[in-house]
């Protein structure tokens, strides 16, 4: 009898065995292999049509765009040391809430994607919000703004914008500065307007300004000139409109039209646009408004300018304000999964814990709300929207008061 | 409130109102003669406005060039559009109700497609340039920017045209006697077949400079037209369906209407005004200002 453990074995048993192994090497290696290649996918529904499609398509769905052109360029996202390719899952979710909270719906819960980038608006973001956090989804969100949102305390919600408390004191501190004395105010009867609003009132109280008219109007409203020459009879020093972008330009170009010229013209979404500058041209020139950056705030937020322009044209330039905290989640973004992968609570706990560099200064979260960054105001001064309070934040001095349109 | 106030705030609604009464004379033909219901007024308005931006901001084209231009191009899209589709619709339905709901469901995919494709076209952002926007200071000390007197002027005009060309000329009598009775209209030789997609077009043509106007004073976007639709229904139905005089009178008086209401309340309670107008109409009216019960 031979003895089976020192019996060579016949050749073919080798060629088997070997065979064998290393198909057993190549496939347990496989999934390691796939997953350094397969896309990371990344789901978002984004208003390309209906009445949020205008903001949404200058302030952030360019920067989705941009951000995963720029990082399969480099190789693809960096999943903690791999680099894996950005696959956009991107749908219109026609400014409809039912739309894009259903597609949310698809794509956390039957497509499960990898991640998901937030919808374009306060109502959207509202609606959406829960769900992201139903399903544990990581959501920072750059163009929200609503106390309410903070309120909710979702633990997977993150608000990049400055919120309406801290951004209307920084406008009333301002006013407060300059010595004016009366303000009207008009305001867009949504969540954003309703809030930011009540947030203004409050900032007055004690201020030594006096709110002498406020008004609402509706979303999609086709003529502010009744209202704006009931408040031109009241001659106030400042006027300040919580508006959305088509709001904002009726009620600058109608301001323009009955001659309407406060010595603070301050209207909010939009007045950081590249359009509002080409619509309203030397007429512009110190409207103040919403806005937090601009090419001059750093080295960074210059390369990010730069690279916008390059991709999307000299016409369609970021705006001065969410374009760039879009910019800044997703830098955030970027670094969270750098650092812990696609571990999506873990991903939750790093953007929650830490400060972030970003474009726009350093981000930290207090629950969802970003208090890295101040109130901020800005201000056109010779074709660039400059920041110009706070001054530590400031790209400019004020100009402390407008020229007549 | 000083007089001057009261003349710029009812100049003010008659500005918006000559626009309201150009969209709704365009509509009043086409539901008044043809009982078509087009749901897609509105995007060929904003199709106008886009055509005339183009143009302005591309060559350097004057709006008011862009007047007749954009008249020529929509009426010839119109024809078009009725010879694809109503005419066909008009010759497999029965009868004018079904007429009537198959034409509504076809302007409505007429309204998706318009607008999509000027997405395709144009993108969703917001559009507009500078035309005229320096103030006016009128006899008395009132105050409009130039291009606001233009486009009242201009709708005024227009509709003012409309009217004369439909009340003098033997065209325009074929129209009117087509609106009042189609069947006797055809028994004295009336040439449906001919009249038809012309006032189509012509419907259309006058859609296409309301927003060509529109595009000279406002922002525009692809969703734009949407409102323009409804406004024009309340119009219609305000003066009655197909008394052209009627769709003028409601435009101009809804416009008032509205700027008093925004300046007296709130903006907020545009839209509860308007349709206050028209829920008074309809129970005081229900053929509307300016028609007779038969």
């Amino acid at each position: 009898m031979t003895d089976p453990l020192h019996h060579p074995l016949p050749r073919r048993r080798v060629v088997q065995a070997l065979a064998g192994s290393a198909a057993g090497v190549a496939l347990a290696g496989m999934p390691a292999l796939v997953r350094a290649n397969s896309p990371v996918r990344i789901g978002y529904t984004m208003a390309r049509t209906g009445p949020w499609s205008v903001g949404a398509q200058v302030s952030q769905e360019p920067n989705y765009l941009l951000w995963a052109e720029q990082t399969n360029a480099a190789g693809g996202l960096d999943v903690k040391g791999t680099r894996r390719p950005v696959e956009l899952l991107a749908s219109d979710d026609q400014s409809n809430l039912e739309t894009c909270v259903r597609t949310y719906e698809k794509l956390m819960g039957s497509d499960k994607v990898d991640l998901v980038l937030p919808p374009w608006g306060s109502n959207a973001n509202f609606a959406v919000a829960p769900l992201a956090n139903r399903y544990g989804y990581p959501f920072l969100a750059p163009t929200a703004l609503s106390r309410r949102l903070v309120e909710m305390k979702l633990p997977y919600f993150f608000l990049l914008l400055q919120q309406p408390k801290p951004m209307m004191e920084a406008l009333v501190d301002m006013l407060r500065s300059q010595g004016a004395k009366s303000l009207a105010t008009i305001y867009v009867d949504d969540l954003f307007g309703l809030e930011n609003y009540a947030a203004l009132k409050v900032a007055l109280q004690g201020s030594g300004i006096q709110l002498v008219e406020d008004k609402s109007y509706p979303l999609g409203v086709k003529d502010l000139a009744p209202v704006l020459r009931g408040i031109k009879d009241r001659n106030p020093d400042a006027f300040v409109g919580l508006t959305y972008p088509p709001d904002t330009i009726l009620a600058s170009r109608q301001s323009k039209e009955i001659g309407f010229n406060p010595k603070f013209f301050y209207a909010s979404v939009g007045t950081a646009f590249q359009l509002y500058r080409n619509v309203m041209k030397e007429g512009a020139e110190g409207v103040l408004g919403m806005g937090s950056w601009n090419g001059k705030s750093s080295a960074a937020a210059k390369a990010y300018f730069d690279a916008h322009v390059k991709k999307f044209g000299a016409a369609k330039e970021p705006d001065r304000w969410a374009s760039g905290h879009c910019w800044a989640g997703l830098e955030i973004l970027s670094a969270a999964v750098a650092k812990v992968g696609l571990d999506r609570k873990a991903i939750r706990d790093f953007v929650a814990a830490g400060t972030h560099r970003t474009i726009v200064g350093d981000i930290r979260f207090q629950g969802s709300e970003n208090v890295g960054v101040p109130g901020t105001v800005s201000q056109w001064q010779k074709g660039e929207f400059e920041v110009v309070w706070p001054k530590s934040r400031a790209t400019a001095a004020l100009a402390p008061a407008k020229p007549a349109w | 409130m000083t007089a001057l106030a009261w003349f710029e705030l009812i100049v003010s609604g008659l500005i918006t109102g000559g626009v309201y009464a150009l969209v709704g004379l365009g509509l009043n033909l086409q539901y008044g003669l043809m009982r078509i219901l087009n749901i897609a007024h509105g995007e060929f308005l904003m199709l106008g406005a886009f055509l005339t931006w183009a143009a302005a901001t591309g060559w350097g084209w004057s709006p008011l060039l862009m007047i007749p231009v954009s008249f020529v191009l929509l009426m010839a899209l119109g024809v078009a559009l009725h010879r694809l589709t109503f005419r066909r619709i008009a010759r497999t339905s029965p009868d004018l109700d079904v007429f009537e709901a198959r034409g509504l469901m076809v302007s409505f995919g007429l309204m998706f497609l318009v607008q999509n494709f000027a997405h395709a076209t144009w993108g969703a952002d917001l559009r507009g340039y500078d035309y005229l926007t320096e103030p006016v200071v009128l006899p008395g000390g009132a105050q409009f920017a130039g291009n606001k007197l233009l486009l009242l002027g201009l709708s005024l005009a227009i509709a003012a045209l409309l009217i004369v060309v439909l009340r003098l000329t033997l065209w325009g009598k074929g129209v009117r006697a087509l609106m009042q009775s189609p069947t006797g209209a055809q028994l004295v030789g009336m040439d449906t077949e001919r009249l038809h997609p012309l006032m189509f077009g012509a419907g259309l043509g006058l859609s296409g400079v309301a927003g060509c106007l529109l595009s000279t004073a406002y922002t525009i976007t692809p969703s734009m037209g949407e409102p323009y639709t409804v406004t024009a229904l309340i119009v219609i139905t305000l003066g009655g369906f197909g008394h052209m005089g009627g769709a003028l009178f409601g435009g101009l008086a809804l416009g008032v209407v509205e700027a008093l209401g925004m300046h007296f309340t709130n903006p907020s309670l545009k839209s509860l005004l308007s349709y206050a107008v028209f829920i008074a109409a309809l129970l005081c009216k229900p053929d509307g200002l300016f028609n007779r019960r038969p």
